[in-house]
């Protein structure tokens, strides 16, 4: 345990400066949006009728859609930098000839490879879920000045939010970490170009000849889909609005769909520690 | 005691193959040079022992089979190659406690004793240090784990004089001892031949020669003789002729002697161009 303690620790400093981008990110989006209206409310360019909210749509949905939203920004930037971390987990150490270094060292491979893997992952979620938890913060005292606030479909829609990006951030993360053990440099793009060549080469046979062959782009991309539920919001009254989102956590957690995600990133490190350990170090 | 024994080791890239049917026991408490020309297997056998490459025959570090990517090994036997291999993104403190925490074999007080006669600036980033500061930290990392086995691969390569001479020192100085060995792959033998006690020659993947170095330095001796009487030298059926200025060597068996010739003893360089033959590059 200690030693695996210690591999996370060096993967942490070693990947610091990526995991932490999305701070940095953020903290000018924020910089950007304080400053323009600071200067369109001296350039007396504020809408009056910014925080008019549509009439048919029940307050706690707004603030459940509001909430649901807030992931939004730091979703696509923790899964964008999980890509970026994850696709050089396995082969930056040979990129940059210090592979003989910690091979040396008397740790197992799994071992090695769970602590990128896991940094890789449990990093950028942690970013992720500290940006949210700011914005959250930020977009519920504006709801609550103008606004009702109700904290359960407040929490629960940045909740299941950030639950949908962190599933999609746990099959995007381990197909890149995969494809990392595979290729040198560009792992996600040259992994991704291997099943859409694939995907139409399938589609092709499949078309030509009859068959049912299964198109894996269409498979880890149903994986990848993020179903937060949120369309059906519009039209309903108060009380079904509640009972929507307390049930959009069966489509977005306790499904089966959950377990084969879980199933395929476990067989993704798998793989990717199978391969990695078979490379020789010349 | 044999600390390393290799039987019927092949190793082949493709076609070609890097070592073949090498067999080879390393004995406890000796300084091993490994000798060879570029590409003549040294660096492959050195990686077939630690189990990064994969291999055909059989290895055993102290009774312990070596397999592929088996990390126990590196309990037993440390490894030094090029001192560029250093992560460069850690700086010097956290690659010492990254080192100290993985091997439970860590001699704190070893570190300590080489850090307080270093110079090395703990917060600085390994990349932005000299090669001469990575190599005294690769050497404090490496030194202080107390394993039996120590295989040094071309370590000096791109060092100044006074780093190469420091680190052959520190190595003696700190490590050795009549338990363990130490295996050096170089192409500057002759700053190493004072402190081998062996040597292997290595050619074309096969051991040439495996042998205590006084002993086979005193098979031979290296006879000198102005550069006219060079055809009485011929005569005597030497394994080696090389000219120096207004003279003519060679060597030749121990026992042969000629009237007016100067004797010495054989260089380990003179001796592995003998045997092995001039540079393939």
């Amino acid at each position: 345990m200690n030693k695996f303690k210690t591999l996370i620790r060096k993967d942490w400093i070693i990947s610091k400066k990526t995991l932490l981008m999305p701070f940095w990110i953020t903290a000018g989006f924020y910089l950007l949006i304080i400053l323009g209206t600071v200067i369109a409310y001296y350039k007396g360019d504020v809408q009056g009728n910014l925080f008019d909210f549509p009439t048919d749509i029940p307050i706690n949905a707004i603030s459940y859609i509001a909430n649901l939203s807030v992931v939004g920004l730091p979703g696509l930037m923790s899964i964008i930098f999980t890509i970026m971390l994850m696709q050089g987990a396995l082969n930056e150490d040979i990129r940059r000839n210090c592979e003989l270094f910690h091979r040396s060292q008397p740790v197992s491979i799994w071992l090695r490879t769970g602590s990128k893997f896991y940094v890789g992952l449990l990093g950028n979620w942690i970013v992720l879920f500290l940006i949210t938890l700011f914005t959250f913060i930020v977009i519920n005292i504006i709801l609550a000045i103008i606004h009702q606030f109700n904290f359960y479909v407040a929490i629960s829609g940045m909740l299941q939010a950030l639950t949908a990006f962190i599933k999609t951030g746990l099959i995007v993360g381990s197909f890149t970490f995969f494809c990392s053990a595979i290729f040198k440099d560009k792992a996600f793009l040259k992994g991704l170009s291997i099943i859409v060549a694939v995907h139409f080469l399938f589609l092709i046979f499949n078309s030509l000849f009859g068959w049912k062959l299964p198109l894996p782009l269409t498979y880890l991309l149903k994986l990848v889909t993020i179903d937060t539920g949120q369309r059906i919001l519009v039209g309903i009254d108060e009380f079904e609005a509640l009972n929507l989102i307390k049930n959009a956590w069966n489509s977005i957690l306790f499904n089966w769909k959950t377990l084969y995600q879980v199933l395929f990133s476990g067989a993704l490190f798998a793989g990717a520690t199978l391969i990695y350990k078979n490379k020789e170090i010349k | 005691m044999e600390l390393i024994e290799v039987r019927n080791l092949t190793k082949k890239y493709g076609s070609l193959k890097a070592l073949d049917k090498v067999d080879m026991n390393i004995p406890e408490g000796r300084i091993i040079g490994l000798l060879g020309k570029n590409g003549a297997g040294k660096s492959t056998l050195m990686r077939c022992i630690l189990g990064f490459l994969k291999f055909d025959g059989e290895i055993d570090i102290m009774g312990e089979r070596v397999d592929h990517h088996k990390e126990s090994i590196h309990n037993l036997i440390a490894f030094i190659p090029d001192v560029s291999s250093l992560d460069d993104r850690l700086t010097v403190q956290q690659t010492i406690d990254y080192v100290a925490s993985l091997n439970e074999s860590w001699n704190a007080v070893t570190a300590g004793r080489l850090l307080s006669r270093s110079d090395l600036p703990l917060n600085q980033k390994v990349g932005n240090l000299s090669k001469g500061m990575k190599t005294k930290l690769y050497l404090l990392i490496t030194l202080s784990i107390n394993v039996k086995i120590l295989l040094l691969d071309e370590p000096t390569l791109g060092l100044d004089i006074v780093f190469r001479k420091e680190f052959f020192n520190t190595i003696i100085g700190e490590y050795f001892d009549e338990t363990k060995t130490i295996i050096i792959s170089t192409h500057q033998v002759e700053e190493v031949e004072q402190i081998l006690q062996d040597i292997i020659f290595i050619d074309e993947g096969k051991i040439i020669l495996q042998e205590d170095i006084a002993e086979l330095k005193n098979q031979y001796s290296l006879i000198s003789v102005p550069t006219d009487r060079k055809e009485e030298l011929e005569k005597l059926n030497p394994i080696l002729i090389t000219h120096t200025l207004g003279k003519v060597n060679a060597i030749v068996g121990s026992d042969v002697k000629i009237e007016g010739a100067e004797y010495s003893r054989p260089s380990l360089s003179d001796l592995f161009v003998a045997k092995v033959g001039g540079s393939n590059e």
